[in-house]
């Protein structure tokens, strides 16, 4: 599913150069739920963006679901973010002029979608995350826990196999934390292969796999498998 | 996708109403000034005759000896003397022709309801009519019997009918010029003429005269020009009869040539005309030098549209681009402060072409509202120059074209203005925040 060979990403500034990821390489499968930790400043924002193709890498490969990513345009690059990848981010970056349906609505526009198929997928999505008597409020009248549930709803409309979640609880109570993530496990057991960042590690205990990010490479790994624990110093 | 734009737009202008409305504001001052000034110019240089304003030639022949100089760029006098306008008038070509000469009289009827008027008069040869393409609301231009006898006859404009006639067919009525009365042949519809082109003496954009007479009755009554009478050589002339014979110029001439072939022949018959009258010590010239000008060129020629007017418009059009610079600046604090929206929109599958058309078509938006409210700001202003000067009453108005072109305008501008802002907000790096965020 994804697929990152010896990725560097550089910061420049007139004084200062920053290597935000070096060599870093990974192979994550169709299905998997992966966690990835790291002290702050260890890459893994850098490591999400250019996974979601919001951040563009200076060497190395990213495939992603077979694209060649580093080959694209940006058109090409929004069409394979928009089909494949969905968002789901610690401030929940819902739109505040739009209603729930309207924020649910945006990538499914920029897909082109027709209005009927549009209406169906949110509906659906808002009755998955429990939302569904709430579409016509705007974000402001939600608490914290309802909002990531809209963005996680806005994620799921565009029916993508990979979701990107940086801090999703990092904003939520410890109650509306553990909801959220019974609800991206629900995610992960319907198909979609997930990507999550976090500093909270009992939470990161609870997905099959991590990983953790330090200096830009990945410096462990470590997978769940029930009772048992195995660690890898490799990425695949 | 256009709709959802549009709706977004509106969204946004509503969520910023102030900064929005200035901005409108901004636009529709620009657009306001712009289009008053614009509007007068455009219609000062309109085609007055578009159908035909190439096919219609004001004839000059340059009369002076050589070593006199006149006042026009190539040294050509405007008008023509008397005894070459009747030259020319009674050649033997076929083309259509018109003398003519502005007078004017004291109007009244024989009926003490009616105060007596001064009425401007043209004194013209009947192909007038048809050359200019006057229409008739009742009966029809002197016969050129009426012509060629000096007929006490009048062609009256529909204002004055309605004026001495109640809106009545008055053909056959008479009325009284002065001390002599003249019988109506025929009434005008209603001539909006913004420019005077056919007699640009005294004035491109007056009125058109409200009595249209014989030219042969100038002789007959020996009727005195209310327009510009020039000479370029000392002249004694104590009488008509020597006004008509001198070298003084004051008669305006036009001569309709529907193809190159006819205006050939009458370039040939006009230095013929003039060979012929060298022999008669006229044109004491060694280059014989006539000028046809169509409609257009005889515009150009007498500066119909002043270097002021072009000057007030480059004027107003900077003004506009003033009016934009603060809109850019606007334009810029309100859609960056939309970065991290943008930022979104992207994460979740905008392309940078999707965002930049959204906020053009936002610019554009913009364009229009104060496109809109500039037509409205236009007209005030275009009321204030029509109140300033009588003659500015036809000039100061939109037409269609003016009305059509106030909102593109308007639009093309703010999307010039917006293309910076645009560009700048969807190029910008999304990842930083939709962390800040």
């Amino acid at each position: 599913m994804l697929q990152m060979n010896n990725v560097s990403k550089v910061y420049q500034t007139e004084m200062v150069q920053t290597h935000a990821l070096r060599d870093f390489n990974l192979h994550v499968n169709e299905g998997e739920f992966i966690a990835v930790t790291g002290p702050s400043g260890s890459g893994k924002t850098t490591f999400l963006n250019i996974a979601g193709m919001l951040e563009p890498f200076n060497e190395g490969e990213y495939l992603l679901d077979g694209v060649d990513v580093g080959r694209l345009n940006d058109n090409q690059r929004a069409d394979l973010r928009n089909q494949k990848i969905g968002f789901i981010f610690q401030g929940f970056n819902l739109i505040p002029d739009l209603n729930l349906y309207e924020n649910i609505e945006v990538p499914l526009r920029y897909r082109g979608i027709k209005a009927n198929e549009r209406k169906r997928r949110i509906e659906q999505c808002l009755e998955q995350v429990g939302l569904a008597s709430r579409a016509k409020h705007i974000p402001q009248q939600l608490s914290g826990g309802q909002q990531q549930r809209v963005a996680i709803a806005r994620a799921l409309a565009g029916e993508p196999r990979f979701l990107l979640a940086d801090e999703p609880t990092g904003n939520l109570d410890s109650l509306m934390a553990r909801q959220v993530m019974e609800l991206l496990e629900q995610i992960n057991r319907d198909g979609a292969t997930i990507v999550m960042v976090t500093h909270d590690s009992e939470l990161a205990r609870r997905a099959p796999r991590n990983i953790q990010v330090v200096d830009g490479q990945l410096a462990d790994f470590t997978l769940y498998q029930g009772a048992q624990t195995i660690k890898t110093a490799s990425g695949v | 996708m256009f709709i959802h734009y549009l709706d977004l737009s509106w969204r946004s202008f509503k969520r910023t109403p102030l900064v929005s409305f200035l901005m409108v504001l901004a636009i529709a001052i620009g657009i306001g000034i712009t289009m008053t000034s614009l509007s007068v110019y455009h219609m000062m240089s309109a085609d007055p005759i578009p159908e035909k304003s190439s096919q219609l030639y004001s004839v000059q022949l340059q009369t002076m000896d050589d070593g006199s100089t006149w006042w026009t760029e190539d040294n050509m006098p405007l008008q023509l003397t008397y005894q070459d306008a009747e030259n020319l008038l009674n050649a033997p070509t076929s083309e259509k022709k018109v003398a003519m000469m502005r007078t004017g009289f004291s109007v009244y009827l024989d009926s003490d309801k009616i105060k007596p008027f001064i009425g401007n008069a043209r004194m013209t040869t009947p192909d007038f009519f048809s050359m200019f393409n006057l229409s008739f609301l009742y009966g029809g231009a002197w016969s050129k019997e009426q012509e060629n006898s000096a007929a006490p006859v009048v062609v009256i404009t529909k204002e004055i009918n309605d004026k001495l006639f109640a809106g009545q067919n008055s053909v056959g009525e008479l009325i009284y010029l002065d001390d002599a009365s003249y019988q109506v042949v025929g009434v005008i519809n209603h001539w909006p003429l913004n420019i005077k082109y056919y007699d640009l003496n005294n004035g491109a954009f007056n009125q058109v005269e409200e009595l249209f007479m014989p030219f042969s009755l100038i002789k007959a009554k020996e009727l005195v020009s209310w327009g510009n009478s020039n000479g370029w050589k000392h002249e004694n002339t104590p009488t008509f009869a020597d006004k008509l014979q001198s070298e003084q110029v004051w008669i305006q001439f036009w001569a309709e040539l529907n193809t190159l072939e006819q205006k050939k022949v009458y370039q040939n018959y006009l230095l013929a005309y003039m060979q012929e009258q060298q022999k008669r010590g006229r044109f004491n010239r060694k280059e014989l030098e006539y000028k046809l000008r169509d409609v257009n060129q005889w515009m150009q020629y007498n500066n119909v549209v002043t270097e002021d007017n072009k000057i007030l418009v480059g004027l107003s059009f900077m003004f506009l681009g003033v009016c934009l610079a603060n809109i850019l600046g606007l334009l810029l604090a309100k859609f960056l402060r939309r970065a991290p929206e943008v930022g979104v929109r992207r994460a979740l599958g905008a392309s940078k072409r999707q965002i930049f058309l959204q906020h053009l078509v936002e610019v554009a938006m913009l364009g229009f509202i104060g496109g809109m409210l500039g037509i409205v700001l236009a007209q005030l202003g275009l009321m204030g120059v029509g109140q300033s000067y009588d003659y500015y009453e036809n000039l100061a108005t939109m037409d269609l074209t003016m009305l059509l072109s106030a909102p593109l305008i308007a639009i093309t501008t703010c999307i010039l203005a917006g293309l910076y802002p645009a560009w700048l907000v969807c190029k910008t790096n999304p990842a930083i925040y939709l962390k800040s965020q």
